[in-house]
């Protein structure tokens, strides 16, 4: 009873895990004998920009408005945003899917195919430079739209593919969406090394050309890499979410994810429904790579998805699949790598502690996903025997 | 009742006795303190309508549930503690055969059967020569000798399976011995061979305890029995000293909403005394013709037209099948479960691609249409597994009765929702149907509605769009009596407003109640279709069976044009 559970203990079961990974993140660090409070204070403050109040000694944490704000770094919290960005991105492409009952390993994959294909388009539409000036470019409000669109309609595809596999063919959608991530990768840095090569660049870096300036996101502070594409996601969020409780499209997707039979039998299209969902989810994470390069890299180079693809999986789950969830873990995990990079630079301590708690994240909440959703069915079975009888129960 | 100060009593010769058993679920109390006493060596039926309780307190006495109160003694000893999973219950002699049958499909008869108990050689490789002995000795004891210990499990038929699941049970030291619904899904034959073979156990001194809600095997078969309702024990009875009558007001007691007419229900009669239709016009004040053929008027509403189909594996189900169904007209497709009902029912409404064979509705081709495309031209579908085909179990029952609709704007559909109209139309069809949904009404899950409330929305469903054609698969596979009633008189409802009717069922009591004209399907081919008025059960189950219309012993009676051709009389290898 997934809907329930949802309603009722989705979020105290979240914020459990969450608690748990970072309990187990700091006994860790206790046990490698690292300062956990100064660990903690450094993790806290490299996510969101506040830092310890001189007057009140070095491991406490500001209490009121202005204190905040006299210690606030903007830059940090900023940053701590922009690495929240993708996370959203790709969290809510792995969320829709899961409501459509497939499991997309393959937002990486999608990722990567999105954020070339804007790359691409990006560099088109540069115009003519003669002194210092640009003449006969495309203007940013055609060529930012243009961009995002083409990057969305890439990851489309990609997400399409597995779709179209598991609907007319019986593919399992996790087989497939893993072998397109390598696919994705592979074909990516063939064409940044061969095709697409940056001709101006002298090293040997496997990148493509800079995109035109056009295809740009421009900065919310100055220097950083938070942009509006931050904001583009959160609308994004807010689609997927009418989408899926106010409208037909969203119905079938949830009636064939919660019960394909019962969909088929009663005349929803659910190859169609399949296609369309995996095909949604893959634009989703098609824009979190086109974000990426129009707003941080302006051009694609190898290591632009980093493993935002996978980091959506505990995302999505930690967001429990709603639009608002999934917009709030992301922010969540974005500052915790975040404040895990300023932790490291700091204090030493590792930055696995992302890792850790995105583990503890995926184990706590996923496996009540994953056992009916996602997994063939006699490993859920072998794994679904407490929930079964939960339903029997309900049922008498 | 009147011995409840026996029950009580500490010292009988009860090998199980319930002492005020009661469990709660959240909502609902399954039983409420339940007492029972089964006595050793018996066959003892555990009667009872849906969401009576029945299933609960089997699951309670194999360990799958813990009571909430009260105590549980196997043979005068207190176990209520420390029966804690159906692994304690199998040490202490208890085997349950499930409702829904528990084999490994992948697995041999001989693995499943040592399932959970595999004797293993020293380093745990499997043994299982010794077990193959013991079980093909046990087998042959129990007149189960044909049974084939090598086979894969997925090719036994649903008895087969079942009788598996016995042989399982008494393999790993059952002597107490319980059935859920044994004989749900079973031919006639079958299960008089099942009951057959719990004789010989019984008289080998296991006892039964039967969960079931067919009163006439109660009456032929047990020697005590039990009636719950409403999660109570109302009543202990020799069989001897009871009647079906007496038994059925106990199960039913005295609820309104569902007027029954006992007697007519216990001869098998049926019941046509329900007040107002639910559905359709209701101004007519003729009541629907009860067991009268009527004959197809014009040409045909439905032509099935040697239609082939493969099922889920791949492998031919359907054969050269072909039917037809008239306007106003009921026509059951008879058959042991396998024979191919399911795939063919599946085919007609689009879910199933046709191998070869066409099908036509009023004139117009279906067979290259899509499930929604039919429903468009008037098909609608009641499928076999409720909760698999029919509903999404996940879903409030509201969104479960938009399902299918949710394009149309009169149903709150469209491209954007109107959840406003839609709960308002779940409403409307929650009062009319007189669903029982709880206190959180329209929004409750369907999963935690009984078998006969989620019929009553699949039904409310299908016959709420403009309709032609209803493909009715096992419409009371589960159900009790009540809920089966309503399922008929929706039946006959439809023929009366001259719909067609095709009605897939294994119950051949259902098919000879319902039915103008009976087709029988064996082994994927539709081997007669025949007028009920000129067919007996006895008839029919041969048919099903296998065998000729000759064998039958009526020679030439159902040769009357009715046969399909290659199909009629003789035409079996």
């Amino acid at each position: 009873m997934r809907a329930r559970m949802l309603e009722s203990g989705g979020f105290w079961r979240a914020l459990f895990s969450v608690l748990a990974g970072l309990l187990l993140a700091a006994l860790l660090m206790k046990a490698s004998g690292y300062d956990v409070g100064a660990a903690l204070s450094a993790l806290w403050s490299g996510a969101t920009g506040i830092a310890p109040g001189p007057s009140r000694g070095p491991n406490q944490i500001p209490i009121g408005i202005g204190a905040w704000k006299a210690h606030l770094d903007k830059f940090v919290l900023a940053q701590s945003l922009a690495r929240a960005t993708p996370l959203i991105w790709a969290g809510l492409s792995v969320a829709l899917a899961l409501r459509g009952g497939l499991f997309n390993i393959g937002a990486q994959g999608q990722l990567i195919v999105g954020a070339l294909a804007a790359a691409v388009v990006g560099m088109l539409g540069k115009g003519s430079e003669a002194g210092g000036d640009v003449t006969g470019g495309w203007p940013p409000w055609l060529h930012v739209p243009l961009t995002l669109l083409t990057g969305a309609a890439a990851g489309a595809v990609w997400g399409a593919i597995p779709g179209w596999l598991k609907a007319r063919r019986g593919v399992h959608e996790v087989l497939s969406t893993i072998l397109l991530n390598y696919i994705a990768a592979d074909i990516a840095s063939y064409l940044v090394t061969h095709g697409l090569k940056d001709p101006n660049s002298h090293s040997m870096a496997p990148q493509t050309g800079l995109m035109a300036a056009s295809a740009w996101l421009t900065p919310a502070v100055p220097g950083s890499n938070l942009t509006v594409g931050l904001l583009l996601a959160v609308t994004a969020a807010a689609l997927v979410a009418f989408l899926l409780q106010r409208t037909a499209l969203g119905y079938e997707i949830r009636a064939v994810g919660l019960g394909q039979a019962a969909a088929e039998a009663t005349g929803i299209p659910a190859v169609r429904t399949l296609v369309v969902t995996m095909g949604l989810a893959g634009a989703l994470a098609g824009l979190a790579g086109a974000v990426e390069v129009m707003g941080v890299h302006h051009r694609y180079v190898p290591g632009v998805a980093a493993t935002y693809g996978f980091d959506g999986i505990a995302v999505a789950l930690l967001g429990g699949l709603t639009g608002s969830g999934t917009v709030a873990s992301g922010l969540f995990f974005g500052l915790l790598a975040s404040g895990a990079s300023g932790m490291q630079r700091s204090t030493d301590v590792p930055d696995a502690i992302t890792v850790i708690v995105q583990a503890v994240v995926i184990l706590v909440i996923g496996v009540r996903y994953l056992r009916k959703r996602a997994l063939p069915p006699l490993v859920a079975a072998v794994l679904d025997t407490d929930e079964r009888r939960e339903e029997d129960a309900d049922r008498i | 009742m009147s011995d409840l100060a026996e029950l009580t009593s500490p010292i009988d010769n009860a090998i199980v006795r319930l002492e005020n058993i009661t469990k709660r679920f959240p909502g609902v109390v399954a039983n409420r303190g339940v007492h029972l006493r089964v006595m050793a060596g018996t066959f003892h039926a555990l009667i009872g309508e849906n969401g009576a309780g029945k299933s609960t307190l089997l699951n309670i006495l194999y360990g799958r549930y813990r009571p909430d109160a009260g105590r549980i003694f196997v043979r005068d000893e207190e176990i209520t503690e420390a029966l804690e999973s159906p692994a304690d219950a199998i040490r202490r002699g208890i085997g349950l055969v499930s409702q829904h049958y528990a084999l490994i499909p992948a697995l041999s008869v001989l693995e499943n059967i040592v399932l959970g108990a595999e004797p293993t050689f020293p380093g745990g490789a499997l043994r299982l020569g010794p077990a193959a002995e013991r079980i093909a000795a046990l087998s042959e004891q129990l007149g189960l000798g044909d049974l084939d210990l090598k086979a894969r499990a997925d090719t036994l038929s649903v008895a087969a399976g079942q009788k598996v699941e016995i042989l399982k049970a008494l393999y790993r030291g059952a002597q107490i011995l319980l059935l859920d619904e044994p004989t749900a899904t079973l031919a006639p034959q079958e299960a008089e061979s099942l009951f057959a073979l719990l004789h010989r156990l019984v008289a080998g001194g296991t006892t039964v305890v039967f969960v079931t809600h067919k009163l006439r095997e109660v009456m032929a078969h047990s020697d005590r029995v039990s009636v719950l309702r409403a999660g109570r024990n109302v009543g202990d009875f020799n069989t001897r000293e009871t009647n079906e009558r007496d038994l059925l007001r106990r199960m039913i007691g005295t609820r309104g909403h569902v007027p029954l007419d006992i007697d007519r229900t216990l001869t098998g009669e049926l019941v046509v005394a329900a007040p107002q239709a639910p559905t359709g016009p209701t101004d007519s004040p003729t009541p629907t013709p009860v067991f009268v053929p009527r004959p197809p008027s014009g040409s045909p509403l439905l032509q099935v037209e040697g239609v082939t189909v493969r099922n889920a594996r791949r492998a031919i189900a359907v054969r050269n099948a072909s039917l037809e169904v008239g306007m106003g007209e009921i026509v059951g497709v008879a058959g042991v479960d396998g024979s191919g009902q399911r795939e063919l029912a599946e085919a007609i409404v689009g879910l199933r691609r046709l191998e070869a064979g066409r099908v036509f509705l009023a004139g117009i081709e279906l067979t290259r249409m899509s499930v929604r495309q039919r429903q468009e031209f008037g098909v609608a579908y009641i499928p076999e597994d409720r909760q698999r085909d029919g509903l999404v179990l996940d879903f409030s029952v509201a969104e479960n009765y938009l399902l299918g609709h949710e394009t149309k704007k009169s149903w709150g559909g469209g491209w954007l929702l109107d959840p406003q109209r839609m709960l308002a139309r779940a409403v409307q069809m929650v009062e009319r149907y007189d669903v029982r949904i709880g206190f959180t009404g329209v929004e409750t899950p369907a999963g935690m509605l009984s078998g006969g409330n989620q019929q009553k929305i699949i039904i409310a469903r299908a016959l709420a769009s403009s309709l032609r054609l209803l493909v009715a698969s096992q419409p009371t596979r589960g159900l009790d009596v009540a809920a089966s009633q309503f399922v008929y008189e929706t039946l006959r409802q439809a023929r009366a407003r001259g719909l067609g009717v095709l009605l897939f069922s294994l119950d051949l009591d259902e098919i000879f109640q319902l039915a103008d004209r009976i087709a029988v399907m064996f082994n994927g081919k539709v081997v007669g279709v025949v007028p009920r008025a000129q067919a007996t059960p006895e008839q029919i189950g041969a048919l099903m069976t296998g065998a000729t219309w000759q064998q039958t012993g009526e020679k030439g009676k159902g040769n009357q044009g009715e046969m399909p051709p290659g199909a009629g009389p003789g035409a079996l290898p």
